[in-house]
């Protein structure tokens, strides 16, 4: 049955009376209101990943001074908006629409209080319209408010109504997934949520306690800015605007982590190693993750020393040791679960005979290689008290950011469109062989990008936020003029990066728009993992017999990268002040 | 006797010695493993690894550390990032290909050792450049402590206020073609003759967040910021 407000087909699947449908890739019972509202969820995720693509090129062509596309005052406008899109908007829309996956989807339901969630989305719908009109009208006496918004520079009080609004709509979408969960555990008091779903659940915790931090933040600085309170304190907005401005990545981590778990499973045969194991580790992410952000106030005068060793060092390694445990159990159950369907020859068979040209799987595992090796480790080295002081505030943090939130979560989620645009929109991609290739070509473009602006800022200590260090810091001696050639690589391999950007965005468009449709569950084929995912279910053959020598050599390797990259840190640190020397 | 049965009853030495068999052996295989995901695996892998052994080399030689084993691995790292994806995407496929089809005696021969040609010249490009530094190699790092491609202005400027004017002065002149004060979007005073001294009223600055702000911008005679102050009447002391 068609929706009335339908457009170009994409919400009409075919649905049995009781409005449910069989996958024949997940072999999930998937209601008609999951599959419009995960939708149109991702569909408005989509938008504004192009929407801060946009501005991902005006930034680097920027940042790039041989190009030095806008002036310093146009380029904090811009990298408002570059920043607000895709690391607000972009990923908050995905995970809302990835709560509906693992919640409702996973689980079999519906999606409750449809009225609920279609209110939540035009909220926030409203809220980033609202966001968007207050920076790019930006004028002085107001600031740019990049993503930080700092107390007291003044901002549009707009720009507050508009996050606050985005917050609340947030709330109110993430409200059925709640519903969902508090009927599921009311009809099945005694089960145990499955593993997607937990993590799912988890995310929702960690985003509301994230969102909670955020109206902290947010509500009484429009209140300041409005000239109702005269006075608000810095130190006091900093703190309580890193519960959300971090809480977010971690939300992006864990819902990344979700979506690893769902997609290896479902397209490459992963099995879950562990439940217990992979549990507790989304469980420790419940408890020390949040902590993490207090690295955002290192430098920061009003904390103690105490307070952040705490925080970024005892209880954030925490969240590490969750992160590391993931890094083995996913590529051990991908390893397990190909063994176990004969696909694993020697060492590493598992992983070369995995389908590679599915850019559901190539994506994900991009994203898992990517964040653990790039963002992973630099998180957990720069998140220290002692190591920050050389990558604090430097062009190396923004590559560690891209590393977690582009080369990871970015990546897993695009990942999860394709996967979507095959078995919910229910189209063929226009072309297989350019959905093929974009995430390696956007993987690798980025990652070189990455890669350079971490060696920028550490090599060099170019700072980040600034529209002009390279050719001249106005009025001074001082020159970074010898960084040039590498800021040469990082801006080819930025264009090379927005242009990979730009083809998922017209393979995954021109998809939906143009592709042929998925009539019968057989079209999609080859998307079911090896043997389909029945075999998962034999308790005769349990995972854990399988070998899994493949990934504890790649967690080796890991290992030893983490190691050399802590060690060579350190040791910098030493002679910066020819510590022992 | 199976494997594991035969190394629980082998001696240290000659499980050692297996064990470094078997890793050889699984050296080698990954070295040759030639489907299109192993050769970009490869390829990719070398190129990344290639670009962190040259900036960390480069890093640690930055720091003044003068240690000679740096200056290798920064060539390796270096010629790596080209020449692991050379191997992997182009030689191997080719040597192995050439194993099976070659015909000339020579080529069967150079076929038959491309492997070995191939890592000897790496090796050989390796040793050179590590020994005589080409400058795409070398990062510069001395530049930005020694150059001299602007002048250092950066004065004092000193404000005071009384009944409602604001008074401010430059601690230095040298340099500075122009000075302009702005509050909000507004031009409220230019200055572009020495002394660069300037009055302007708090009446005419905006107000915003219960703040009366105005920005001074010293500018050269291009019209290029050399440098901006933001100060808060607040701020500035009553004469």
């Amino acid at each position: 049955m068609t929706h009335k407000l339908d457009v170009l087909g994409l919400f009409d699947n075919e649905y049995r009376d009781d409005g449910f449908r069989s996958c024949s890739v997940t072999g999930l019972e998937v209601h008609r209101t999951v599959d419009n509202y995960v939708k149109l969820f991702g569909l408005t995720a989509v938008i504004a990943l192009l929407f801060g693509g946009i501005f991902a090129f005006t930034v680097a062509m920027t940042r790039w001074e041989v190009v030095g596309l806008l002036e310093p005052a146009d380029f904090y406008t811009h990298l408002s908006m570059h920043a607000w899109n895709l690391l607000i908007f972009w990923m908050v829309f995905m995970e809302i629409a990835i709560l509906y996956v693992g919640g409702p989807m996973v689980l079999g339901r519906r999606l409750p209080i449809t009225m609920v969630a279609k209110a939540g989305w035009a909220v926030m719908v409203g809220g980033a319209l609202l966001v968007n009109y207050a920076i790019w009208t930006t004028e002085p006496p107001n600031e740019a408010p990049l993503l930080t918004a700092y107390v007291p520079m003044p901002i549009s009080p707009l720009f507050y109504a508009g996050a606050i609004i985005f917050i609340l709509g947030t709330v109110v979408a993430a409200l059925p997934f709640f519903v969902t969960m508090w009927y599921e555990k009311r009809e099945n008091p005694g089960t145990t949520l499955p593993l997607v779903s937990f993590a799912a659940f988890v995310t929702s915790i960690i985003a509301v306690e994230a969102l909670v931090g955020g109206l902290f933040a947010f509500v009484p600085t429009l209140f300041w800015r409005l000239e109702m309170i005269e006075w608000w304190d810095a130190a006091w907005y900093r703190q309580m605007y890193w519960i959300i401005g971090h809480g977010t990545q971690q939300i992006n981590l864990v819902a990344m982590i979700a979506v690893w778990y769902f997609l290896t499973h479902v397209v490459a045969g992963a099995e879950v190693v562990s439940e217990k194991v992979s549990r507790t580790a989304f469980i420790l992410y419940l408890f020390f993750i949040n902590l993490g952000a207090a690295h955002h106030l290192l430098s920061d005068p009003a904390v103690s020393t105490g307070w952040r060793i705490w925080n970024t060092s005892y209880a954030f390694y925490g969240a590490t040791f969750a992160s590391l445990i993931h890094a083995f159990a996913i590529p051990a159950g991908i390893e397990a679960g190909r063994r176990k369907r004969g696909k694993g020859g020697g060492l590493f068979g598992w992983l070369t005979s995995a389908p590679w040209s599915n850019p559901v799987f190539s994506s994900t595992i991009f994203s898992i290689i990517l964040f653990g090796f790039l963002g992973g480790i630099t998180g957990v080295m720069m998140g220290q008290l002692q190591l920050n002081m050389t990558w604090h505030n430097t062009f190396a943090t923004v590559g560690h950011f891209h590393a977690t939130v582009v080369l990871g979560t970015t990546v897993a989620f695009m990942g999860l469109i394709f996967f979507v645009i095959r078995t919910m929109f229910m189209r063929q991609y226009i072309s297989q062989r350019l959905a093929s290739i974009q995430p390696f070509f956007y993987s690798a473009a980025m990652g070189v990008a990455v890669l350079m602006m971490m060696y920028v800022g550490i090599l060099y200590g170019i700072p980040r936020r600034t529209a002009e260090v390279v050719e001249n810091i106005p009025g001074t001696e001082f020159s970074l003029s010898a960084a040039s050639p590498l800021f040469a690589v990082f801006g080819i391999f930025a264009l090379l990066a927005i242009a990979g950007g730009v083809l998922f965005v017209v393979v995954a468009v021109g998809s939906l728009v143009f592709g042929d449709r998925v009539e019968n569950g057989a079209e999609n084929a080859d998307l079911v993992a090896d043997g389909g995912l029945g075999m998962a279910q034999d308790p005769d053959d349990p995972v854990h017999a399988y070998e899994m020598r493949g990934t504890f050599v790649l967690c080796l390797v890991f290992l030893a990268a983490f190691v050399i990259t802590y060690l060579l840190n350190w040791y910098l640190l030493t002679q910066l002040w020819s510590i022992g020397a | 006797m199976t494997r594991s049965e035969s190394d629980a009853t082998a001696s240290p030495l000659q499980f050692l010695r297996r064990a470094i068999g078997q890793a050889w052996r699984d050296l080698l295989s990954v070295y040759y493993a030639n489907t299109p995901i192993w050769r970009l695996f490869k390829s990719a892998g070398l190129l990344f690894f290639g670009f962190f052994c040259w900036s960390a080399s480069s890093l640690v030689l930055s720091y003044g550390i003068e240690w000679t084993i740096l200056e290798y691995t920064r060539a390796y790292g270096f010629v790596l990032i080209l020449w692991g994806p050379l191997t992997h995407a182009v030689i191997v496929p080719l040597v192995i290909r050439l194993r099976r089809t070659a015909e000339h005696p020579v080529v069967r021969a150079v076929a038959r050792n491309g492997s070995k040609i191939n890592l000897s010249v790496f090796l050989a490009i390796v040793l050179i450049l590590g020994t005589v530094p080409i400058s795409p190699m070398l990062l510069d790092f001395q530049s930005p402590l020694e150059s001299a491609s602007g002048s250092d202005v950066n004065p004092d400027l000193s404000c005071t206020r009384s009944d409602g004017i604001v008074s401010c002065s430059l601690s230095e002149s040298e340099g500075i073609d122009s000075v302009v004060v702005t509050s909000g979007n507004r031009e409220i005073e230019r200055v572009e003759e020495p002394p660069l001294e300037f009055t302007f009223r708090e009446d005419d600055l905006e107000e915003v967040v219960g703040q009366k702000e105005f920005v001074v911008e010293l500018r050269d005679e291009d019209g290029e910021t050399l440098r901006r102050y933001r100060r808060s009447v607040s701020s500035v002391p009553e004469a």
